[in-house]
């Protein structure tokens, strides 16, 4: 039998010929990343040195860390734990990247998404790397394993497979589909596993919107996503890798837990109603809620094609007099692209309140929302109090939908805007 | 170094599935550094008697996948302070399982746990032979046993004991 993407990566990582679903081994991770965050990267740093006596990394090159959280900060206490982190990376010599854009985008970007590596993060949204074919898992507190042991003991993950088959129809996006495989499976389906996303339909999505669905593999219970890399990931992925390391593909007759068909050529624009990331309903039947905020932004969406399909619902047009937009690219690089295509022009010229990158309207430091409002959302969560009151209520939708609901404070079918 | 065992009555079933542990403190409480002010929020409007209730020892009782969501600390920090001893589930959300796991603080995965458990049983946790008795009903049933590395980490009070426990070993440490 032949063995999955995921456990070809693990041998490699582990210096062994080969490894099976199940079995327990120590594995060198290619990266570790990290964003600043207090109760982290502050305690990994503390902890390195007073419980191990660990003064500097050895390897500084596996290691990158981010400042996109807290950005600006608006506080000194947070500006003073930027400045350790920025100290730390010094010391280390740890590069920090700051002011770049959302850490898991960036991560692509700089090249850390590097076809065949195995990368390790605190926050599971690192899974997007899956896209170009890494392995990149969250670990939360067990991170620290990685800034003091060269190796991590891990037990070497089963793998759900799912083909996706058809062409999505105009409107519809990456994330539908998701969370369409949420509807489908369950969020139970893939707990601990990783979930591994293939099928006729990939080719014809865009390295975005690929970034969109491995992002958030979390809410299926999988501990990451990955797809096997075609032409158009490793032409993104290659030339930027920071490693030399041959790709690898799961094998025709790799053992898979479950796999799953699913065609997307039906699928209409979902809505992730509150307070659950399971909760996973047609559009259509929650169209007509009023909608005050809206996010168009973080780490799952936020990429060009969020920004121009947002700008093509609201060129010639007005977010509603009171709604708030909230356009947040993932990161300067789209940033600066959207302002050059004249994208960033009709969404601010629309109404749009545009701020450069941060992780920080998703989670409810920037734009809050006080008792009773509700949003329209790109963020990668809807559940309570995320955005502010806990009595303020997150839809997640599409980057279109979000634009379609501006313009009319309520949520809104984006397709007719879309038209002719 | 072996894991104790664990007793105490069931002292409270959640039977929603896919539990969000942080209603455990109500997502407006998550933000609380002070441990006895959350393990006072704690369960206040599933139980207000719940903190008098629970005996050193006591454990949880969940559903399939507890713990999806966003989980925060402080829930399980309040339900530590009480005295809870661990968590026995039908299923576990593995960023809630590696969180607490990190912690010291024991999950037992145990399918069959919820049809076979009423609120105060007294529960046993035998690591040795992965199986959960209900010595109020005289039942028992089989855990699934924990990977190497969490069973580990319990073993140690968790990451920080772990990792020091394999600095005698003869893999590597950095640098």
């Amino acid at each position: 039998m032949g063995f999955t993407i995921a456990e070809k990566i693990l041998a490699r990582a582990a210096g062994l010929d080969s490894v099976r679903a199940g079995e327990e081994i120590k594995a060198k991770p290619d990266f570790v990343i990290a964003y600043d965050f207090p109760g982290y990267t502050d305690v990994i740093f503390k902890h390195m040195k007073d419980e191990f006596g660990i003064d500097k990394v050895a390897e500084p090159e596996r290691f990158a860390l981010f400042i996109d959280h807290m950005v600006p900060a608006v506080t000194p206490q947070e500006e003073d734990l930027h400045q350790n982190t920025r100290d730390w990376g010094i010391a280390n010599n740890v590069p920090v990247y700051e002011r770049k854009g959302i850490g898991h985008q960036v991560a692509a970007e700089l090249g850390y998404a590097t076809p065949g590596a195995f990368a390790v993060h605190f926050d599971g949204h690192i899974s997007q790397l899956g896209t170009f074919g890494t392995l990149a898992i969250g670990v939360r507190r067990h991170l620290l394993e990685a800034f003091v042991k060269e190796y991590i003991q891990i037990k070497v993950p089963e793998t759900t497979r799912v083909n996706l088959n058809g062409r999505l129809r105009r409107g519809v996006m990456a994330r539908d589909i998701f969370h369409h495989i949420v509807r489908t499976l369950g969020p139970a389906s893939c707990r601990f596993q990783v979930l591994e996303i293939g099928g006729s339909a990939v080719e014809h999505l865009s390295i975005e919107g690929r970034q969109a669905i491995n992002c958030l593999a979390m809410f299926t219970g999988a501990i990451t996503a990955i797809m096997n890399p075609d032409d158009k990931a490793l032409a993104y992925a290659k030339e930027r890798a920071r490693i030399d390391l041959e790709p690898v593909f799961s094998d025709p007759d790799a053992t898979y837990a479950a796999v799953h068909d699913i065609d997307i050529s039906d699928l209409e624009p979902i809505v992730v109603v509150p307070p659950s990331p399971a909760n996973t309903k047609d559009l259509k039947d929650y169209a007509g809620t009023e909608v005050q905020v809206g996010y168009l932004g973080s780490c799952a969406s936020g990429r060009l094609e969020d920004l121009r399909i947002a700008a093509e619902v609201l060129r010639g047009k007005q977010v509603k007099p009171g709604f708030q937009l909230h356009v947040v690219p993932t990161s300067q690089e789209i940033m600066e692209q959207a302002s050059r295509e004249g994208v960033l022009t009709d969404l601010i010229a629309a109404g749009a309140f545009v701020t450069s990158s941060s992780c920080d309207y998703c989670f409810g430091r920037l734009g809050v929302m006080s008792d009773g409002q509700r949003a329209v959302s790109t963020g990668t969560l809807n559940v309570q109090g995320r955005m502010g009151s806990p009595d303020s209520e997150i839809y997640i939708v599409n980057a279109a939908a979000v634009a379609a609901s501006a313009i009319e404070g309520r949520i809104t079918d984006p397709r007719p805007y879309l038209e002719g | 170094m072996a894991l104790q065992p664990l007793k105490g009555r069931a002292a409270w079933i959640f039977e929603e599935i896919d539990f969000d542990v942080d209603q455990i403190v109500g997502v407006k409480n998550i933000k609380i550094k002070d441990v006895d002010e959350l393990a006072r929020v704690a369960m206040a409007s599933r139980d207000p008697d719940f903190a008098k209730s629970v005996q050193p020892g006591d454990l949880l009782i969940g559903n399939h996948n507890f713990g999806y969501g966003h989980p925060h600390y402080p829930p399980m920090i309040a339900m530590r302070k009480l005295g809870i001893a661990g968590v026995i589930a039908e299923s576990f959300s593995p960023g809630y399982w590696r969180g607490e796991i990190a912690m010291g603080f024991p999950q037992i995965p145990c399918p069959g746990i919820i049809d076979n458990v009423g609120r105060w049983d007294t529960l046993e946790v035998d690591w040795d032979r992965s199986l959960v008795r209900n010595i109020t009903r005289g039942t028992e049933l089989a855990f699934e046993p924990l990977p190497e590395a969490d069973r580990l980490m319990l073993e140690a009070g968790g990451l920080i004991g772990y990792l020091h426990q394999r600095d005698g070993s003869q893999e590597k440490a950095e640098p």
